[in-house]
């Protein structure tokens, strides 16, 4: 049991090792693996491969890393806290919201692109944040049915209010495809500048709750009487998803699909639903996924970039069938 | 604690629920060493009045105190090491094996990020034998019959080591062959000296296991006492309606009843 768990895990760290490596070798131009080296230790002579590898390539292999990570500890996290093998950041609402921040600044202030990651997180955090507030008041306070229920209609309000913003400016509707569809791009470390924080917070969290969420799989009434709290692990949950998802949206689209994915292919993989391997196994299987993503993106057409949300979904699909056969 | 010592003591308990009121003077005393049953009709409270003891239900009158300390004196944490609970159906995720859900009870000797220790893991095994289901410690909980999961329910409980198990009727959808199993398991848990509560249905089950009987009414508690006097005739026709009588005879018991009112 414990040697599967390990094994899945060491599985997911050499993957994302390599990923790593031809993430930052790979592209329209091939750099030998030993200057990606000398490059990451500061050793390599000032030229167009070091150029390439640290200002072009290091930070969008470090932003899918990261993305795809946040993104397999929100799905962790809300799959666990709402015990619904449907949950993902798309449940509560930040998927869509972050989408309509984005879409605002693309088409209504195409002066302000560098805006873009501000939008896409503060839309997808008031979202989320709707989403809480109503889903915390009133009758069955905190109660899943009422959390996803909340999720699903502001998740229509904000795709109503993009699919609006898309009628309105049809001739610029073109910008708006490469977020939609997600993906990555190469413009250095100004967008991780502004959600690190975000995201670093949602990590922390997430590494905070593990315990917790273990407790809530055998119900809320077992949960409670050994004195968790069920509704505040569910809004803590909720809260560190909202900010792995929305800062996962403003770096890199809307990838949500990942969310959903990731926790599902570590359990079927590591043949349990523990949190202290689903969630770790998710961050590391997640950007391990995305950064390999991202890889062949860039490198099966290149110069032509494919789009990584639908490639990561051609990818993604026959594995998780795959598993979904083999499961018990 | 000592057998005999009082670990739980409820007291005129009010209960509303969305403007209902559920419970009003209900109460029941619960020693170690006791296996106590609450019976009732359906919708008499009984359920609420254990969740409320259990601290899980909020109520609006009354007490609860446990080993002498009121209910806020002994929330969260402290609360989980005097009393476990079985709820009555607790939920079956997937991907967790017997052994996982039985670790998860005992959590609550853990605090945040500590590590269970080898004492953690001997308490789980402890009580994965004790309710019998060591056996099939590596399978799903999704794979595992009714009785076997119920089993493993008290498992979970048992591995908090509280000196209270309180079980909301585990056995209302188990067949003859695995209640029977239960109620032995109960049974044994007070005879080695545990404060045992038991939610049931089966009046025939609870008189049967039961070193006292407490029967709610309409949310009040209407008799207390050892199973033959709290469950006679008179009490059975003025709570449940019904003409019938309670036959307890050399560990045998029996319900008879005039089912059609002849």
């Amino acid at each position: 049991m414990i040697l599967r768990r390990t094994a899945v895990l060491a599985v997911g760290l050499v993957a994302l090792v390599c990923g790593f490596a031809a993430s930052l070798a790979l592209g329209a131009v091939q750099v030998p693996l030993h200057d990606v080296i000398d490059a990451l230790l500061g050793k390599a002579e000032p030229g167009p491969f070091k150029q390439i590898v640290l200002t072009l390539r290091l930070p969008r292999t470090v932003e899918a890393m990261v993305v795809g990570a946040g993104l397999g500890v929100a799905g962790a996290l809300l799959q666990g806290a709402l015990g619904n093998p449907l949950a993902s950041p798309d449940v509560i609402g930040v998927t869509a919201g972050a989408g309509f921040g984005a879409v605002l600044i693309l088409l209504v202030f195409p002066g302000s692109i560098a805006l873009l990651p501000v939008g896409a997180l503060v839309f997808g955090l008031a979202a989320a944040a709707l989403v809480f507030a109503i889903a915390w008041t009133g009758q069955n306070a905190g109660s899943v049915g009422k959390l996803i229920l909340a999720g699903i209609a502001m998740a229509a309000l904000f795709t109503a209010g993009t699919t609006s913003l898309m009628t309105a400016y049809p001739d610029r509707v073109q910008s708006v495809i490469f977020f939609i569809a997600g993906g990555l791009t190469s413009e250095g470390w100004r967008e991780l500048e502004v959600v690190w924080p975000y995201l670093a917070v949602g990590f922390v969290i997430a590494l905070g709750l593990i315990r917790p969420l273990d407790r809530l799989a055998l119900g809320d009434d077992v949960a409670a009487s050994l004195g968790a709290r069920p509704r505040l692990v569910r809004l803590g949950a909720g809260i560190a998803a909202a900010l792995l998802a929305a800062g996962a949206a403003a770096l890199a689209g809307l990838l949500g699909f990942l969310g959903l994915i990731v926790p599902h292919v570590v359990r079927l993989a590591g043949g349990t639903a523990s949190h202290t391997f689903v969630v770790p196994a998710s961050a590391v299987g997640g950007a391990a996924l995305l950064v390999a993503g991202d890889t062949l993106a860039r490198t099966v057409r290149a110069p032509i970039e494919l789009p990584v949300g639908p490639l990561m979904v051609v990818i993604g699909v026959p594995l998780f069938l795959w598993l979904l056969r083999k499961a018990v | 604690m000592q057998r005999g010592d009082t670990a739980l003591e409820v007291t005129d308990l009010r209960v509303d629920l969305g403007g209902k009121t559920v419970l009003d003077g209900a109460g029941l005393t619960l020693r170690a060493g006791e296996l106590v049953t609450v019976v009732g009709p359906n919708g008499a409270g009984k359920s609420t009045m254990v969740r409320a003891a259990a601290g899980l239900q909020a109520f609006q009158r009354g007490a609860v105190e446990w080993m002498g300390r009121p209910l806020d004196a002994v929330r969260g944490r402290k609360l989980a090491l005097i009393r476990a609970f079985v709820p009555q159906r607790g939920r079956v995720p997937d991907g967790v094996t017997v052994n996982d859900a039985v670790t998860i009870g005992r959590s609550a000797h853990l605090r945040m990020l500590q590590r269970a220790t080898r004492a953690d893991q001997k308490a789980v095994n402890r009580a994965l034998e004790r309710a019998g289901v060591s056996g099939f410690r590596d399978r799903h909980l999704s794979t595992l019959s009714g009785g076997e999961l119920q089993r493993v329910q008290i498992a979970v409980a048992l591995a908090q080591e509280a000196p209270v198990l309180m079980a909301d009727e585990p056995t209302s959808q188990l067949d003859l062959g695995a209640t029977v199993d239960v109620a032995k398991l109960l049974r044994g848990l007070a005879d080695d000296g545990l404060a045992v509560l038991l939610v049931a249905h089966d009046l025939s089950l609870a008189a049967a296991v039961a070193d006292e009987v407490v029967v709610i009414h309409q949310g009040r508690s209407v008799a207390t006492g050892p199973p033959g006097q709290a469950l006679d005739a008179a009490r059975l026709r003025e709570v449940w309606g019904v003409d019938a009588s309670l036959e307890m005879a050399g560990g045998r018991t029996a319900l008879h009843v005039a089912w059609l009112g002849r």
